[in-house]
């Protein structure tokens, strides 16, 4: 066990980061309290230069891995896309305290809540990159509930408004429930192959069928897993959560979580393998359920945003759909090496797509408040407070209708390039029907998010409303900004990205290396990928 | 048009010998190029920065005169690089390409094809070329609006050279790319920036309505150039100019035919070039653009993006000399244009919008260089187009920038005797001589290279004459303008632009207002430098004719790219090349001659008729000829009636159509659609109870779906799953 020490320097650093901000939080002196946000982003910055050169491929210390070539990827990824979460979430919680402080009231720690906020959000993503790292049940299911926890207490203290702590109740409760069937789940694999380890789990079904225990066990796993994807038939949450936490958190909740239940699924796929059945692929009946959850959860997704008046609703629709999206790539599987083809590729790089182009929009939400009556200042949240808005602040409303129609995938934006990659990895895939799927729902996608767009900058704000007003926290405009530029900009470096997910979609591909072993032209430094692809042709 | 039905056989009959020429003439070969120095990729970059920063500075609200001097700096170090590249390719007509990294890689491996485009630039002399002149002429422009766009400093000043400076890396990587995909979006690029810069004054609705018709006309062409690129890549399977080039030297040495789809290409490429380039039927977009800032209009619309329809055919001369057919046509366009714009030329008041005609009647010369295959000659009259047009524009701004706004020539006359104007004056006198194409100026050999040219090259004699004839109408035309404003009695008449007038609000704002005690504001520093060192370079220019050894410097620039043909009926100075002799003469010298009197004669009509007894700047002799001439005077002046022509057959029309079209819209498709998005809609409804904030009522919906997909499963084992 030690020995897996060498690839956990980015989560150990993250821990730090937590423990020191964690007490940070709670100092008497305002500075230090402040620097809670700085602190946070410095640990992100290392974590991100320590992931960029975890071992990958070819390293002894990543042997045996289902996807050697996963950690640097994923592990940039998250803490990248992590400093845009944190200038979005910076200034969520303690205003009210600050300010009663800055009036002349003493300072007391057990009120303060913002080291713990900041230290929650570290714990979540040290939770998602645990999931890129792990190799065993146990592990997995540890990291799934090391990134969800803190999120029910995100979302419960994100707000003083009763809605919140509702959302987080319910958040938590079906959190619960979804926990308990993974982990059913994975107590029936454990049952049926007698190990945890992933790996071995895979040698033992190449050697045989899975089995009626284990293929229970696996339906289980991948259907509670989905409720961190937000996906079919796990969904049912996401709209409520979404709109009773602070849009910052509601962000947070579209990405983090969900990165972690893809690099669950893509563990518990990736052990199953794609490489079952005439043509290769996954075994029917996993097949056949990852499509129904796929082909649902977009359907589901952006049918219920349709008829949506409140914009964070809609993106919580539009994350179920998103998810589904992803799920074809999972469905389609690695096939040959490059994105092109690569199912699991086109999902990792998705995710970047979506985790970028979905901070974007959450963010200029976040950037805005209005006047309501006794409850003061209040977040916009429905299409009519943001009518109009780019007129008054044209910055957000370009970032608000960059990142939406990068969402749509509308070319040349990120969405675009992202979108492209899953549908022609389906195609590759002989997924024709899902790649239909995917095309229908992403026009029927295109109604809801042109109504946000066209309600920020083709019509005018209705006479009845107040002019929404700029929160005070001017992080969030500036993540705005950064995140719709990253949207336009990031096309001009598609081709590395598109390598850096391929790379990390990649799968071991050690059993077909054992049906390799008696051909004495292979020589030992080929290619896996060319190994895959021969040894396929053979059956 | 009924000359070019008759010419039309002769030139296919060129067909047939040019392609032997070109296999006889060693096109067979092509080189793939080598690898060049990173730091030539960095002269893209340059701007792109400026660009950067001037849109920081713009969302800081920076209000002082920084973004205009970043701007300076950053192209002039984009310049400085140029030059050095240039000693780097020129010499050894390299052919070189930097890679700034893989862009897309889209692999659809199964067909074999795939698209790959690289963010990768391609140097060879050509490129070096057009980039000499757009980064020195960009640097020196953006020096000049630092100063002429002073009045507008704050958000207004960082917008503009925001614009600035992207126009210039979209040009950039217009010239510079190494693939059509990149020429396609630097094309685009100038495209919008084109659109952001005309419209800049956007409470302005001319300003608003000609950046629209800019716009939408360039869309015209582009969808000419993008189907062109289309049809490139299912020929080709490739983007990449070394592929394309080496792929088409193949097919011209192994004797095949041409597939037609090839031969249809470079027509898409020329009515994307006719757009962009403002020719024929495309070009009344220029003359309204002039609504822009003048510097823009310097740049842009006289000395590089218009061009852009140039460089196109040039750089893809290797299609067009397969269908010397579509040379011909791009001869006639070209020739055509050049008429037609002259003569509106003559008749207009607005000394910007002459200058504008003028430019449009200059690119048609070009077109006609390339369509008579001189591509030399062409690229050689882009070149010093380039400097004396901006030279002109600039001094046209100046003027406008001085007096208010007022552009009018009748109400404006012997600015050059005004304290201050000395150097505009001059440097007026410079720009005009070059575009009259006086001899020994830098015009004058490039113009002659195209009509020589044209006189020679069987089938084109009519052209040529056409050629000559708008010579003479440029002299007259350009020094028009030149004896009307320039010189004569000194009289003003402010225009009602108090644009110009605010900077010394403090002093005189009542003077401002008053149009009596209206005092011109003579141009400061910056401008005064610029069109002094602009004049001498117009004037230098006409030095290089005289270098290198394939028709001057520019001849040799373009002889060691693709763009270089050998036309069989090339005249060389001197070279004993089997040239056809002009009224007894060796063509070029011939030409010297007799434009240089067509010349002196356009310019003595201008003097007789506009300066010679000229007591008023409103008056003058030409009146009564204009009298004398009725309804061809009045038809030109109202330029031909081309804009309302084109509303009457084309907007209307359209505007019918597409009145028709909204109601069958609104009463059959509406309904489809209607009942097409009623359908999710409706499911919606269907489903929305399930989403009732009760968690009660999520759990059981989680439970059901996970005993709903167990089910399924279960039954896809029990009807034989691999399991």
């Amino acid at each position: 066990m030690i020995e897996k020490l060498q690839l956990l320097h980015p989560e150990i650093a993250l821990f730090i980061t937590t423990c020191v901000v964690m007490i940070l939080g709670l100092s008497k002196s305002y500075t230090l309290r402040k620097s809670c946000a700085i602190v946070t982003a410095i640990g992100l910055v290392i974590t991100a230069w320590l992931g960029a050169i975890s071992p990958t491929a070819g390293d002894d210390a990543v042997r045996g891995a289902l996807f050697p070539g996963l950690l640097p990827y994923a592990k940039t990824l998250i803490p990248i896309v992590g400093l845009l979460l944190l200038a979005m979430l910076s200034g969520t919680v303690d205003r009210g305290l600050e300010q009663s402080v800055s009036r002349g009231k003493i300072f007391d720690p057990i009120r303060a809540t913002r080291g713990e906020f900041y230290a929650f959000f570290l714990f979540s993503l040290t939770g998602v990159m645990l999931c890129a790292t792990a190799d065993d049940l146990i592990w997995l299911f540890l990291a799934l509930e090391l990134t969800s926890l803190p999120t029910y207490i995100m979302v419960a203290m994100s707000s003083r408004r009763l809605r919140a702590s509702e959302a987080g109740v319910k958040y938590f409760f079906l959190g619960a429930f979804g926990a308990a069937i993974f982990l059913y789940g994975f107590a029936l694999i454990y049952g049926a192959f007698g190990t945890t380890n992933l790996p071995e789990i895979r040698v033992a079904i190449g050697a045989g069928p899975v089995g009626a225990v284990g293929m229970v066990g696996f339906v289980m796993a991948i259907v509670g897993i989905a409720f961190k994807i937000a996906a079919f038939p796990m969904h049912f949450y996401t709209p409520d959560v979404y709109q009773g936490a602070a849009s910052p958190v509601s962000g947070f909740l579209a990405f983090a979580p969900k990165a972690a239940g893809f690099l669950a699924l893509m563990m518990i796929v990736g052990t199953i393998g794609w490489s079952h059945g005439a043509g290769g692929g996954l075994p029917e009946e996993i097949r056949t359920l990852l499509w129904v959850m796929a082909a649902l959860s977009m359907t589901v997704g952006n049918v219920l945003a349709l008829l949506q008046t409140s914009v964070k609703r809609m993106l919580a629709y539009s994350s179920i759909a998103h998810s589904g999206y992803m799920l074809v790539g999972l469905v389609v599987g690695p096939g040959r090496s490059d994105i092109a083809n690569n199912g699991v590729a086109a999902m990792l790089f998705y995710l970047l797509c979506y985790g970028v182009m979905n901070v974007g929009a959450f963010a200029v939400l976040a950037s805005l408040q209005k006047r309501a009556g006794e409850d003061g200042l209040v977040e916009v949240d429905t299409l009519d407070d943001i009518r109009g808005v780019a007129r008054q602040y044209p910055w957000l409303g370009w970032a608000m209708v960059l990142s939406i129609f990068s969402m749509i995938g509308f070319p040349p934006l990120l969405g675009f390039w992202g979108k492209l990659m899953l549908l022609t990895s389906a195609i590759s895939g002989d997924e024709i029907a899902l790649a239909l799927v995917l095309a229908v729902n992403s026009a029927i996608a295109g109604w809801y998010y042109l109504r946000i767009a066209r309600a920020t900058w083709l019509e005018r704000r209705p006479e009845h409303m107040d002019a929404p007003l700029l929160t005070p926290v001017v992080s969030r405009r500036v993540v705005a900004l950064v995140s719709a530029g990253a949207v336009v900009a990031m096309v001009v470096v598609i081709a590395p990205l598109q390598r850096a997910s391929a790379r990390a979609g990649q799968p071991d591909a050690r059993p077909s290396l054992v049906e390799q072993i008696d051909e004495p032209d292979v020589s030992p430094e080929i290619e896996p990928v060319a190994m895959r692809d021969s040894s396929r042709d053979e059956g | 048009m009924l000359d070019l039905l008759q010419n039309l056989p002769t030139l296919t009959t060129l067909a047939a010998e040019g392609a032997d020429a070109a296999q006889s003439a060693g096109m067979t070969s092509y080189e793939f190029p080598g690898v060049g120095k990173d730091w030539m990729g960095l002269i893209p970059l340059m701007p792109l920065i400026s660009c950067v920063l001037c849109g920081l500075f713009w969302f800081l609200g920076v209000k002082s005169k920084l973004p205009a001097f970043t701007t300076v700096l950053f192209l002039g170090v984009s310049f400085v690089l140029t030059v050095a590249a240039y000693f780097q390719i020129h010499p050894e007509g390299l052919v070189q390409r930097v890679m700034w990294f893989n862009w897309l890689a889209l692999d659809t491996a199964s067909e074999g094809g795939g698209l790959y485009i690289d963010f990768a630039f391609y140097f060879d002399s050509l490129t070096i070329l057009w980039m000499l002149f757009v980064s020195g002429l960009a640097t020196l422009i953006a020096l000049y609006a630092s100063e002429y766009m002073a009045d507008d400093k704050g958000p207004g000043y960082c917008r503009f050279f925001f614009a600035f400076s992207l126009f210039v890396f979209a040009m950039s990587c217009l010239v510079m790319g190494d693939n059509l995909v990149l020429l396609f979006l630097g094309w685009e690029g100038v495209g919008l920036c084109s659109y952001l810069l005309i419209g800049y004054y956007f409470k302005k609705p001319s300003a608003v309505e000609a950046a629209k018709k800019a716009f939408i006309m360039n869309r015209i062409g582009d969808l000419g150039l993008l189907i062109g690129i289309m049809m490139t890549w299912t020929q080709f399977g490739s983007l990449e100019y070394s592929e394309i080039f080496s792929q088409i030297a193949d097919l011209n040495a192994s004797g095949e035919e041409i597939p037609w789809a090839i031969t249809i290409i470079p027509y898409l490429f020329m009515i994307g070039a006719f757009g962009k380039s403002a020719q024929l039927p495309l070009y009344t977009w220029l003359p309204d653009a002039m609504e822009g800032p003048t510097p823009v209009s310097a740049l842009i619309h006289a000395a590089t993006m218009v061009t852009a329809g140039v460089y196109l055919i040039a750089r893809m001369y290797p299609f067009f000399v397969l269908n010397p057919t579509a040379l011909a046509i791009v001869a006639w366009i070209g020739g055509l244009t050049a008429l037609l714009a002259a003569t509106i030329g003559m008749a207009q008041f607005d000394i910007k919008r002459i200058m504008a005609y003028s430019t449009v009647s200059q690119l048609g010369y070009m077109f006609l260089g390339l369509g008579v295959l001189t591509s030399a000659g062409g690229a050689f009259h882009v070149f010093t187009h380039a400097f004396f047009k901006a030279t002109l524009f600039l001094c046209c701004g100046a003027v406008m920038h001085g007096f208010a706004g007022q552009l009018d020539l009748r109400k404006l006359s012997g600015v050059m005797k005004m304290k201050g104007w000395g150097i505009v004056g001059i440097a007026m006198l410079v720009g005009c001589i070059n575009l009259a194409g006086l001899p020994f100026t830098a015009g004058f050999f490039s113009k002659d290279m195209i009509i020589a040219e044209a006189f020679v090259t069987p089938g084109f004699g009519l052209l040529g004459w056409i050629a000559l004839l708008t010579a003479g109408l440029t002299a007259y035309y350009t020094f028009r303008v030149f004896f009307r404003v320039f010189i004569g009695p000194v009289e003003y008449e402010p225009g009602d632009d108090h644009h110009g007038a605010e900077e010394s609000q403090d002093h005189h704002e009542e003077e401002a207002h008053d149009h009596g005690h209206f005092h011109p504001h003579a141009p400061g520093w910056a401008i005064n430098a610029v069109l002094a060192i602009l004049a001498v370079a117009s004037i230098l220019v006409a030095g290089v004719y005289f270098m290198g050894d394939h028709g001057g410097w520019a001849g040799s620039m373009v002889h060691d790219s693709t763009a270089y043909y050998e036309s069989p009926y090339a005249a060389h100075d001197g070279e004993a090349h089997g040239s056809p002799a002009l009224f007894g003469l060796d063509p070029h010298k011939a030409m010297y001659y007799i434009s240089g009197v067509v010349a002196l004669v356009g310019i003595l009509f201008a003097w007789f008729l506009h300066l010679a007894g000229r007591k008023t700047a409103a008056t003058s002799r030409a009146d009564a000829l204009k009298v004398k001439l009725g309804p061809i005077a009045r038809a030109a002046e109202n330029k031909w009636y081309v804009d309302e022509i084109y509303n009457a057959i084309i907007r209307v029309p359209l505007l019918v159509a597409s009145h028709i079209f909204a109601l069958i819209d609104k009463l059959i498709v509406d309904g489809l659609v209607d009942g097409a998005g009623w359908l999710p809609r409706g499911v919606a409804k269907g489903l929305r109870p399930s989403q009732n904030g009760i968690f009660q009522n999520y759990a059981t919906g989680m439970a059901g779906g996970l005993a709903l997909l167990l089910i399924i499963v279960w039954a896809m084992s029990m009807t034989g799953g691999s399991g």
